[in-house]
């Protein structure tokens, strides 16, 4: 097949093109997930919740949490505002002075089993693992405890278990993962006398939500918390009064954590594996800096060592010379004066001998 | 050498860039609040705010408008024994309502009236030694949020009726109409209607918006009654508009009612849109209208009549027309969500306390349960003939409906229900059944709207034994709710949930507090 030189800078164009679209609407090319088809979820209804613990001390059981300071039926706990830690997956805070409501409110806290979980984007060991069912799940044996995924949550959710020295774990609602596989229903769900929480597929809850809207006008804010919040959560929550009434935030919008920082995290590989070859070539930078140093200083020794001693010989040299031109003029000077004092006494015997002078002319 | 040492010099110097940078977009996407306006948090909330922005309708506005505190002002001029004319040109016929001007010319010249006036006034106050207002620019233009008890005032039957005993019943002391032929106000008797149907919320025209009309006529009037030491209404802002102080006004109990060739009792017409009336009973069953009934049920005309005193049937024809806003006549009256239509405001009664413990946990069906119907449409009285005029008509079918709240005879109720069915925890539950029934019928008894719609016995019992048919021995709960969660039907709560959430529900709307939603055991014995 033979391909004209056209046809190939048109194919190369479009190559071009394509992949700069292609980056800008989806960043790292991953595409956009809407949960799995038959996800479960639960929606909490705020208006029927009345604040009886009852669902706390179910998950205690069922997850065999350590039990509490205070007995469950304790609801003078609810006085400060509390939340999920190390010895318990799910909390209930009570919310008083409501414009508009007369008596308190009260909202479930919980995993809320993103379809996109933060902390399983944030953790780079993959220890939490999004199931088909929902549930975000945590896998201790991977764990290397960076607790990045505590940072991560938007929902203030994953606890560390600080009092163990050598075993800690991030600790978290499972969503009852384990009853869930065998057609239980969550601890909670199961136990709320006033079904505060409906379990069904999500796509259910929210056609529930709707229904409720519609059938008690007035009742609800037209808002289904956790359908697009963070890109959507399994666990949603309709309220009668502002969701920041019931303490959630409602400045967490709707892209899902792992868009938000897959541009970032995508780099950390990169960084990753980069950063032993740029380590390692500052290292030989500066080790040959350092070679190229010795070597020229040793030059620069060899050089002065070099010079003085040439130095040395010239002066030495010199030195001889003088001496020898020294030497040289003194025996001339004592010939001279030799020969002097000879003339001198030649001439003196011919005075007395004149035969003493013709001696003189010969030398 | 050198070179590779800058090299790395370099790569730090980028990298702290990037990191900054970084640092700054994080920064940037969770948003700096806003600086906190200043608030006059500690002081009372007050009515006499006007935000002065007249100069928004030449354009954008160049700075902050002017919160300005109206009786601040007053205040201060009275003391110094200055009047309203200090501020409010003489109109051509009240005083204008608008600072040292009459309408609003230019941009520039209604900006100059503002400027010059004040800051005059409040420089000469302070030349004065006295404590003047701010001359500078932002002294007057800045965002500043004070508490308001403003609250709309209108006309009810009690203030209407103390007017026109005051004004010894000349209607035309108020009441006008624009004469199209010689272009003037005259008043008519028998054609008075509520100033809102021709002042509206805006000037149109040369109708003056409701504000200017009322500012206008009622405060002028209050003041030259004042000054003539007469009995006379309030004359500043928080008289009229103060949350507080209007609680305050004299309320007549029994008001005598107003005439206005009103019928005593009509049949809800039919118009078809070419204005032709449809004949009774040609089509459905009629509705009478107890027409002096509704008088009294409510405060004002324009509860019901929201844009004319016409009959209904006027604008909302049967298909809709232009003057009805094109909403037709079955929408006129069955709309819910509003006060102005028959199901709207008889739903918006449901709310109250004696209603509420059934109503507030029954669903909204749209439409409504067919079998309602018959409440209001009626057949045709076999007493009626082909001559009988409508408003005997709805004499005739009124007199045959009238309301009562049935129940069964006593010991056809249970006096107690257990509820055993799901006795784990605790003991069953013991529900003083007919005590229940008793309560909730003595509750309404009085109520005609609830006579209205609870004559059948079996009625008040749906209010708990719902969805299923009228009976005297409805089917058991446990008939229809089991397990939660049925993949089929979401909406059916579990027995459990269904039990807990309509008694809680109940006595919630009806305000009863005790047992707590969380005492378990006020309900059933904890087991041992």
């Amino acid at each position: 097949m033979s391909i004209s030189r056209r046809t190939f800078l048109g194919w190369l164009g479009a190559a071009a093109v394509g992949t700069t679209l292609g980056r800008s609407a989806h960043a790292a090319g991953s595409p956009h997930f809407t949960g799995y088809p038959d996800a479960l979820g639960v929606l909490f209804d705020a208006t029927r919740c009345i604040g009886c613990r009852k669902c706390e001390e179910a998950c205690n059981k069922v997850n065999e949490l350590p039990a509490p300071a205070r007995p469950f039926s304790d609801l003078a706990v609810m006085e400060r505002k509390r939340r999920t830690d190390a010895r318990s997956y799910t909390v209930v805070n009570r919310y008083e002075n409501i414009v508009g409501v007369k008596g308190p409110l009260y909202r479930k806290i919980q995993c809320n089993h993103c379809l996109e979980p933060a902390c399983a984007s944030a953790c780079f060991v993959r220890a939490f693992t999004k199931n088909s069912n929902s549930a975000v799940t945590y896998d201790e044996t991977v764990c290397v405890g960076c607790r990045y995924c505590m940072i991560a949550c938007p929902f203030e959710i994953p606890t560390y278990e600080y009092d163990k020295v050598l075993t800690p774990r991030i600790m978290k609602c499972t969503f009852c993962h384990p009853r869930l596989i065998k057609g239980l229903l969550p601890g909670c769900v199961e136990i709320c006398p006033v079904e505060a929480m409906t379990f069904g597929k999500r796509r259910d809850l929210i056609r529930i939500a709707n229904e409720r809207f519609a059938q008690f006008p007035g009742r609800y804010l037209h808002h289904i918390y956790g359908e697009r919040e963070m890109g959507g959560t399994a666990w949603m929550t309709i309220s009668g009064v502002p969701f920041r009434d019931l303490g959630m935030r409602e400045d967490l919008g709707i892209t899902p954590a792992p868009e938000l920082t897959k541009g970032a995290l995508s780099v950390v590989p990169v960084v990753a594996g980069m950063w032993p070859v740029l380590l390692t070539g500052i290292y030989a930078i500066s080790q040959r800096r350092d070679k190229i140093a010795r070597d020229e200083k040793s030059a620069a020794v060899a050089a002065a060592v070099a010079q003085a001693q040439a130095d040395a010989k010239a002066k030495l040299t010199e030195a001889l010379a003088k001496a020898e031109k020294d030497k040289k003029t003194a025996i001339e000077k004592e010939v001279k004066k030799a020969l002097e004092e000879a003339a001198k006494a030649k001439a003196q015997p011919s005075a007395a001998a004149p035969g003493a002078a013709p001696e003189k002319k010969s030398s | 050498m050198m070179k590779e040492r800058s090299l790395v010099r370099r790569t730090g110097r980028v990298l702290t860039l990037v990191t900054a940078m970084l640092a700054l977009a994080i920064l940037s996407v969770q948003g700096s609040a806003p600086p906190a306006p200043s608030t006059d948090g500690a002081s009372k909330p007050r009515a006499d705010i006007i935000r002065i922005d007249g100069l928004k309708q030449f354009g954008r506005l160049e700075r902050p408008a002017v919160i300005y505190l109206h009786e601040k002002h007053t205040q201060a001029l009275s003391q110094k024994k200055k009047d309203c004319a200090t501020c409010h040109l003489p109109g051509q016929k009240y005083q204008s309502i608008q600072f040292m001007r009459l309408k609003d010319t230019t941009k520039q010249e209604v900006m100059d009236i503002y400027h010059n006036n004040c800051t005059v006034c409040h420089r000469q106050t302070a030349e004065a030694g006295e404590k003047g207002g701010p001359v500078v620019c932002t002294g007057c233009h800045q965002e500043r949020e004070v508490a308001s008890s403003w609250k709309e005032i209108g006309m009810d039957k009690s203030l209407h009726y103390r007017h026109g005993k005051a004004q010894e019943n000349k209607c035309e002391v108020c009441h006008h109409r624009y004469d199209q032929v010689a272009q003037k106000l005259v008043y008519v008797k028998g054609k008075e209607d509520d100033c809102r149907y021709c002042h509206l919320a805006k000037t149109v025209d040369k109708t003056i918006s409701m504000r200017l009309a009322s500012h206008g006529q009622c405060l002028d009037c209050h003041r030259k009654r004042l000054a003539q030491n007469k009995d006379a209404g309030p004359a500043t802002c928080g008289g009229c508009h103060d949350a507080e102080l209007q609680k305050k006004i004299q309320k007549l109990k029994d008001v005598p009612r107003l005439m206005r060739g009103q019928p005593d009792a009509t049949i809800i017409q039919a118009v078809k849109s070419d204005g032709q009336k449809v004949e009774p009973f040609s089509r459905l069953s009629v509705v009478p209208f107890n027409h002096i009934g509704h008088e009294a049920y409510n405060d004002t005309c324009r509860a019901c009549h929201h844009s004319s005193m016409e009959a209904c049937g006027k604008c909302h024809t049967l298909q809709g027309s232009k003057d009805g806003k094109f909403v037709n006549l079955q929408t006129a009256m069955h709309r819910v969500n509003t006060q102005a239509s028959c199901l709207g405001c008889h739903d918006g009664n449901q709310a109250e306390k004696r209603c509420a413990g059934c109503h507030a946990s029954i669903p909204r069906k749209d439409p409504p349960d067919l079998a309602g119907c018959a409440s209001c449409h009626m057949p045709k009285p076999a007493a009626a003939t082909a001559q009988t005029e409508p408003k005997a008509m709805a004499a005739m079918l009124l007199e045959a409906r009238k309301p009562v709240v049935a129940t069964y005879a006593d010991e056809d109720i249970p006096e107690t229900v257990e509820i055993k069915t799901l006795s784990k925890q605790y003991e069953p539950a013991k529900l003083p059944h007919r005590k229940i029934v008793q309560t909730l019928v003595k509750n309404i008894k009085d109520s005609k709207l609830a006579g209205s719609f609870h004559r059948d016995p079996g009625t008040v019992c749906q209010g708990c034994h719902h969805n299923s048919p009228v009976a005297k021995k409805p089917p058991a709960c446990a008939s229809c709710h089991s397990q939660p969660f049925d993949g089929r039907n979401l909406f059916k709560p579990g027995l459990q949930a269904a039990y807990h959430l309509h008694c809680k529900e109940c006595h919630q709307g009806m305000g009863i507090e005790k047992p707590a939603a969380t005492n378990c055991t006020g309900c059933h014995k904890e087991k041992l």
